[in-house]
């Protein structure tokens, strides 16, 4: 509960209609993409949609010192519940916070305000040649201030890295209200802490991101897209494993297993043989057609060691969108599969991903599920997906221990809990088992530092 | 799709429940555009459905009015990854509400008891008596098309001389004796478009001898608001009197995409299913129905046209390139940006929330005005409504016409 005395100071910040009270109203705040259950307890009390950092400046302030909650929000797309107010207190949701601030072509780098989407953000510099690589699979809707706060990742990550690796700075306003900016333009930087990476990836729990500066890089001349059929998802590793030691990097390597290949076939009408285990997309790029031509043939030759069974070369857009469809599909034909489904995040070192599938692989056989496995199989990132029925008696309590088996097989092979869709709530109680005791005392020691009421985005990661 | 009240939330969990609730819904959403609360948006419709289903949310007032809130589109359904069928979802919803209160409201109530009845949607005095009585004047007159701009005038106006020496030739389609085409009369294009519906009738009357039948409402303003039981009542009665015809033509994109839906609400009832899924299948689209027998546009004009789609032509019947080939065939045809984005008038909606559906419109008018049209046309009355007033905004850039008008 908020008392209206201090919904008053608040709406003298940001307007009347800017800070919205009706439970009906709230309720469309308590929820986010991942699989949190719908609660009371999760509808916030208030939602305020400020315009400016000074305004999330003043709000913060009041909230510190009534000890108000406060979720940070953009569009909501997370998978892991991070902007879910699960204390209630209020909603800052950052949406509108939408204008372009500088493009700094000299220096190859863009500012922008938290609530842009990042697609937008895309299309800004490819529109000048330059090239802003993090495509989360939500880029068309989520906005980057929740990409920089979660650290999304994407399909480029195997060749151009995640969002941190093009934060350059950030503004961002501090519990007590306080606006700091950190990092900036010099490529070198090493004056004090590295606040920039220690807030990217922070889910909303130490500052609120009100701006972003972002690195950029040459827009690549030429793409294409390759689509490799294998007998076995041990060989589809193999290569791409192959490709990268040799030098040959693709700008994305998505791997789908038997199940998730059947999913699509199913779901958009296509028939693929049922002796393909594996399948890889691929997509290269570069300065000239030559290069991609010889780098296919790079492809072609280390696919051919390892057995591949078709091998298809995009001669025409409609083929790229043909071939890529498949991908992009792919997770409401899965969803299609079954009236619920987990969608996991797990990461592992590259060479773990056919070890780790085997694993999840028995984990579905233990518990008798269907688990569909795709992922970034070029850095490691695996998304297994659990298909259940929650209505069956029983089905939840083996769902729940499935996860939890997927999750000790990830740390088992010197994996993690998260690649990029953070821990939020979903992951929560797994985190002393992935950082030990210490390690999540260390992170309360920097939570603490920043948020010593710990009013920011309340009961998240641990 | 059920029928009985206590399947509603069945239907509706069926539909919500594949709502993975991404947020693709929010980019194209016309409503999120031009009020950005979550609950404007699909996603924030779908979970309130949800929420209300798991008891988290109650039902209330302020939860119908975001239920009615919604312009039944179908543009989120068009984008979404999962095609979850929100329009559907909330129509299911919106039957609730009317069943669990008695009643949809005095307004849609009114609404649903003058289209219901032939003789009053007839007198267009009758009707206006009817529309001040519920305090609906004020929108409708303004939106109707002026009287003098019929299709003489706009031949008189447009064709230059330049399309004098090259008037198209009689369409060479002859429909044999068997085919018995009728034409379905909307409320919507009687009441405000009369002169477009003698525009369909001379052109159908170039094809065929359109049989003119004295049918009911399509049902479209009844299962939209709630008022089920009328609109199955009106179904039934449609159906019987169209038995005999083979093809069954109308002039209001919103009627054919209903008359085609009608089947499907008869699919568990042994009486009806079978007579219900022969009538849908007879219904077409008037620019489906030209496009489908070759219909050649009697005049080429000089005119810039543009379209603008109604969502129960295009994302509801998938008629999308059949309109543009006949303008294209009869004047200078233009695609405006955004021609598929909603109007905002979506049946009642413009008269429910007359400030959003307003900003909505501005943003179509822009891009109508972008386009440099002489003439914006379209396929659906509520659609030629709204399209007025933006006209009447642009102060005279560009004029309003029904397809059957132009071509």
């Amino acid at each position: 509960m908020i008392a209206n005395e201090i919904k008053r100071k608040i709406r003298n910040i940001v307007g009347l209609e800017n800070a919205i009270d009706s439970t009906e109203e709230c309720f469309g705040y308590s929820y986010d993409s991942s699989f949190v259950p719908m609660s009371p307890e999760n509808i916030p009390d208030l939602v305020v949609i400020p315009s400016t950092t000074e305004e999330i400046s003043a709000v913060m302030a009041i909230a510190n010192e009534y000890g108000i909650p406060v979720t940070p929000r953009g569009t909501a797309s997370g998978r892991t519940g991070g902007s879910i107010p699960v204390r209630g207190g209020i909603s800052l949701a950052l949406h509108r916070m939408t204008r372009i601030i500088e493009f700094d072509e000299g220096n190859m780098m863009i500012t922008v305000e938290a609530g842009v989407r990042t697609i937008d953000v895309y299309n800004f510099c490819a529109e000048k040649g330059l090239f802003f690589p993090p495509d989360p699979a939500s880029w068309k809707y989520a906005t980057i201030g929740g990409n920089v706060g979660e650290n999304a990742g994407g399909m480029r990550a195997v060749k151009y890295g995640v969002t941190s690796n093009y934060v350059m700075g950030l503004e961002v306003v501090l519990a007590d209200g306080s606006i700091i900016n950190t990092g900036g333009k010099a490529i070198k930087n090493v004056t004090g802490y590295n606040l920039t990476q220690l807030f990217t990836g922070s889910e909303g729990t130490l500052c609120v991101i009100t701006k972003v500066l972002l690195r950029l890089i040459l827009m690549p001349k030429v793409r294409n897209t390759l689509q490799l059929m294998f007998p076995s998802l041990d060989n589809a590793c193999k290569t791409i494993h192959k490709m990268l030691i040799s030098g040959v990097v693709p700008a994305a390597a998505e791997l789908m297993d038997k199940i998730s290949i059947q999913a699509v076939a199913r779901h958009r009408k296509l028939e693929i043989d049922s002796s393909i285990e594996a399948c890889v997309i691929l997509e290269i790029d570069g300065e000239t057609t030559a290069e991609l031509e010889k780098q296919a043939k790079q492809i072609q030759a280390i696919a051919n060691e390892f057995r591949v069974l078709e091998v298809r070369i995009a001669t025409s857009q409609q083929e790229v969108d043909d071939i890529w469809a498949i991908r992009r599909g792919l997770s409401s034909a899965i969803g299609a599969m079954a009236p619920n489904r987990f969608g996991e995040d797990i990461s592992v070192p590259r060479n773990a991903f056919p070890e780790t599938v085997g694993l999840i692989r028995k984990i579905a056989e233990k518990y008798n599920l269907t688990i569909a496995v795709y992922g970034h199989a070029g850095d490691g990132n695996i998304h297994p997906s659990v298909l259940c029925d929650l209505s069956k008696l029983g089905e939840e309590q083996r769902v729940h221990d499935a996860v939890n088996e997927i999750f000790s097989a990830a740390l088992s092979v010197g994996g993690t809990l998260s690649g990029e869709h953070g821990i939020g709530i979903t992951k929560r109680p797994h985190i002393t088992k992935a950082l030990g005791e210490a390690g999540v005392n260390a992170l309360k020691m920097v939570k603490q530092s920043f948020d010593p009421k710990g009013i920011l985005n309340p009961n998240k990661i641990w | 799709m059920h029928t009985d009240i206590k399947s509603y939330f069945k239907d509706v969990e069926d539909i919500v429940s594949q709502c993975d609730r991404c947020g693709t819904c929010l980019t194209v959403c016309p409503l999120f555009g031009a009020k950005d609360m979550e609950s404007s948006s699909a996603r924030g419709k779908n979970n309130i459905a949800r929420g209300l289903i798991q008891g988290v949310v109650r039902p209330s007032t302020k939860v119908l009015d975001i239920i009615n809130f919604c312009l039944l589109c179908r543009t989120c359904v068009d984008n979404c990854p999962s095609k979850v069928k929100t329009d559907e979802a909330m129509i299911a919803l919106r039957q609730y509400f009317a069943d669990k209160n008695g009643s949809p409201g005095a307004t849609y109530k009114a609404l649903g008891a003058l289209m219901k009845n032939r003789t009053l949607v007839k007198l267009s005095a009758g009707t206006l008596k009817i529309l001040r009585r519920i305090g609906m004047n004020t929108v409708i007159p303004h939106g109707m098309a002026p009287r003098e701009f019929t299709r003489k005038q706009y031949l008189a106006s447009f064709a230059g001389p330049a399309a004098l020496g090259s008037t198209a030739p009689l369409s060479p389609i002859t429909l044999s004796d068997k085919s018995k085409v009728a034409y379905f009369k909307g409320c919507g294009m009687s009441m405000m478009f009369p002169d477009a519906v003698e525009g369909t009738i001379a052109i159908l009357g170039t094809l065929t001898e359109p049989e003119r039948i004295d049918n009911l409402c399509c049902g479209l303003p009844h299962l939209a608001h709630g008022l089920r039981t009328d609109f199955l009542e009106m179904a039934k009665q449609n159906i019987a009197l169209f038995e005999k015809s083979d093809v069954i033509v109308s002039d209001c994109a919103s009627c054919s995409g209903t008359l085609k839906h009608i089947a499907a609400y008869f699919a568990d009832d042994p009486v009806w299913e079978n007579r219900a899924a022969a009538f849908s299948q007879k219904i077409m689209g008037l620019s489906e129905y030209l496009v489908h027998v070759g219909y050649k546009a009697q005049h080429r004009v000089d005119a810039k046209l543009t379209f603008h789609e109604p969502c129960h032509l295009g994302r509801g019947q998938d008629i999308k390139s059949q309109p543009r080939q006949l303008l294209k065939a009869t004047g200078n045809f233009i695609e405006m940006a955004g021609a598929n984005t909603c109007c905002g008038g979506a049946g009642s909606f413009h008269m429910d929330y007359p400030d959003i559906a307003t900003s909505i419109l501005a943003k179509k008018r822009i891009n109508i005005e972008n386009s440099g049209a002489q003439i914006v046309v379209s396929e659906c009355p509520t659609c030629l409504v709204q399209l007025n007033k933006a006209a009447a905004q642009s102060g005279g850039k560009f004029k309003v016409m029904h397809i059957s008008q132009v071509i």
